[in-house]
């Protein structure tokens, strides 16, 4: 049999290789969302509906000249009763939009069958996982965007403090946010039926984090779970940056415990996802549906 | 470089199960003990083993097609995927282009070209470029050699008139190219295709053979599993044929046929079919692996049966059907085909 005819493979290996295959993951995600036209209905009216629930009870109970503000402000704070709750339904719904889009982002690759053809080119794997989360962090930033235009239309919601902080405390928190997004990507491949847990994590954000109230209002063993959520310290730092006009040293005791937790889930996440491989290769996981 | 494109030394893969779920090659405490035991929140279910591989040895040699025939669940995709490092043997060794595929896995993902899920493996919103460029860059290939490669895989696969619309207007067969040129793109020494012509229409299936057959002239290995017999026979150099996680037979297709050189293959269309007639052709001397399919939504089946002698069976097989409302509608003596050898060899068929 003729062995000189044999073909050799084109590809190259090394570190740029892998960084081209991870600029046409981006790419490929990008293009895929801007083809789903959906979206842009869903970018104007969800940042509304959602806290337009609290804001509506917010004003019930404070009555209609808003006098009974006046116990809110002296809990909190905060004289922006509306601005307040936006800041905290809004990091809420990018911890549940990154659970979603994140987490669900390989179990979706696997469904429509292309997650196998993915696995078997010599790529570097995770770079999948963190090939989602780019066009993720854009589309969530348009999402807060937004947030704030409709806002400051509508509800004549103004800031009283520096963008400069608030991206700052938003860069800050991305790890934590989507190293916990990693974790859980990876645990859904293993399990597959994963929307429970989803509704788990949302409804812990809501209820330790103190996305509408402060958390000193909760009772001291709540108060003390609310301190290992890093959402915990995302809301306040948001909501520092953005209404006390709070600097960086203001700031830093949110940012610091930020960036801890930050570190503590991209670890998680990463050694969560080797977990996932070795086991899917041990039971086939990534061919089942 | 080995000698062999692909080899496998006793690859064993064992996997979960559940007691109780019909896994005929169960093994573990659940298996030997019959007592139902009461269920307790602390404890933890008996490991139980499913064996779909059991001990597969293959040699393929480079530049050979070679099929790997068997009916569904018979071990031929777990084989396939642990070749392919999607899945890891239990035990036993397997090396692809040399390479380990445990311990070498990235080397033997560069050697290969795969197709295993057809057209459900590249991106419906993406265009059949789109998908070859990000593909590409998947597989390492240098940006202005991968372009190159795109155009030269466009136009081989008649793409060229449809390349930048979304696959979700293609084609099924349109589909399948896509998927067969995101294989070749690396131009990897082994190409592995699982079930490539499945859902295709007669002209595509054509098509897709003789482009399997220049593939091999051009040098790649490539193992080929596929359901339709006359294609395995037609282009491969060689058939496995994989029954219960073992290969039971391994040879050329003239060398497999020549297995039943000795026996007639009597095909019948009857109406009418019961179970029991099947019962009493089986009792007749010299008459083995009767096998019966329905056509269709009517009543009329398609038997299939091993016949020593034709002659001497003919008149009893033509006695027992006559009557009690069956009737014989076509009978045919032919020579044994490659799906015989595999009836013969594991008592069921492809298709089963």
């Amino acid at each position: 049999m003729e062995t000189s005819l044999t073909p050799r493979s084109l590809g190259q290996r090394g570190l740029l290789s892998d960084i081209r295959a991870f600029r046409a993951i981006l790419r490929r995600e990008w293009t895929i969302f801007r083809r789903y036209p959906s979206w842009i209905i869903a970018l104007l009216i969800w940042p509304l509906i959602f806290p337009m629930m609290y804001i509506l009870t917010g004003r019930a109970l404070s009555g209609v000249d808003g006098s009974g503000l006046a116990v809110f402000t002296k809990l909190t704070g905060a004289t922006d009763f509306i601005g307040y709750v936006v800041i905290g339904t809004t990091v809420w719904m990018w911890q549940n939009i990154v659970l979603w889009d994140v987490g669900f982002a390989l179990r979706n690759e696997q469904m429509r069958g292309t997650l196998e053809s993915n696995w078997l080119s010599p790529t570097w794997r995770f770079s999948y996982l963190l090939g989602h989360t780019g066009p993720q962090i854009i589309s969530m930033g348009m999402f807060i965007l937004i947030t704030a235009i409709e806002f400051g239309l509508i509800f004549d919601v103004r800031l009283n403090g520096s963008v400069w902080m608030i991206m700052l405390t938003m860069l800050t928190a991305i790890p934590a946010i989507y190293g916990l997004g990693f974790a859980f990507a990876s645990l859904v491949i293993t399990v597959k039926e994963a929307n429970a847990f989803v509704f788990l994590i949302r409804g812990l954000v809501m209820i330790f984090c103190g996305i509408t109230f402060p958390i000193s209002l909760l009772p001291g063993w709540m108060q003390a779970v609310a301190k290992w959520m890093p959402q915990s310290y995302l809301i306040h730092a948001m909501r520092e940056a953005a209404f006390s006009n709070a600097g960086i040293a203001e700031l830093s005791s949110d940012l610091i415990p930020l960036l801890l937790f930050g570190t503590f889930w991209l670890i998680v996440g990463y050694f969560t996802f080797l977990w996932m491989e070795r086991r899917a290769r041990q039971t086939g996981a990534i061919g089942q549906y | 470089m080995s000698d062999f494109a692909i080899e496998a030394t006793q690859l064993v893969k064992k996997f979960p199960a559940r007691p109780g779920t019909g896994d005929k090659k169960i093994e573990g405490e659940a298996a030997s003990s019959p007592k139902k035991k009461r269920w307790q929140f602390w404890k933890k279910e008996p490991k139980v083993l499913f064996t779909a591989v059991d001990g597969v040895d293959l040699q393929i040699q480079r530049g050979e097609i070679f099929g790997l025939l068997g009916p569904n669940g018979a071990g031929k995709s777990t084989t396939i995927r642990m070749l392919c490092t999607l899945l890891e043997p239990t035990s036993g060794t397997a090396r692809v282009n040399g390479f380990d595929v445990v311990k070498q896995a990235n080397d033997v993902r560069r050697s290969l070209g795969t197709l295993l899920a057809g057209e459900r493996s590249i991106y419906w919103k993406l265009s059949g470029r789109e998908n070859l460029e990000y593909f590409a860059a998947l597989y390492h290939i240098p940006q202005p050699i991968a372009k190159k490669r795109v155009e030269e895989l466009i136009e081989r696969m008649e793409l060229k008139d449809r390349a930048n619309e979304l696959v979700e207007k293609y084609s099924t067969g349109m589909r399948q190219r896509v998927a067969i040129a995101k294989a070749l793109l690396a131009r990897p020494p082994i190409l592995l295709l699982d079930e490539p012509t499945l859902g295709l229409d007669p002209q595509a299936a054509r098509r897709l053979r003789e482009l399997i057959a220049e593939l091999k002239q051009e040098g790649h290995t490539i193992l080929l599993t596929t359901h339709y017999m006359e294609e395995a026979d037609q282009l491969s150099d060689r058939i496995g044929i994989i029954d219960t996680g073992k290969v039971i037979a391994l040879d050329t297709p003239a060398g497999l046929k020549r297995r039943i050189d000795q026996k007639e293959v009597i095909k019948l269309e009857v109406t009418g079919w019961h179970d029991e007639i099947g019962d009493k052709i089986k009792s007749i001397a010299g008459i083995e692996n009767l096998i019966t399919r329905q056509q269709g939504e009517a009543d009329l089946w398609e038997v299939n049966m091993q016949a020593h002698n034709s002659r001497t069976a003919i008149p009893r097989i033509v006695e027992h059907i006559s009557g009690n409302g069956t009737r014989l509608v076509n009978m045919n003596i032919v020579k044994p085909s490659l799906e015989d050898v595999f009836i013969h060899l594991t008592g069921k068929a492809l298709r089963d």
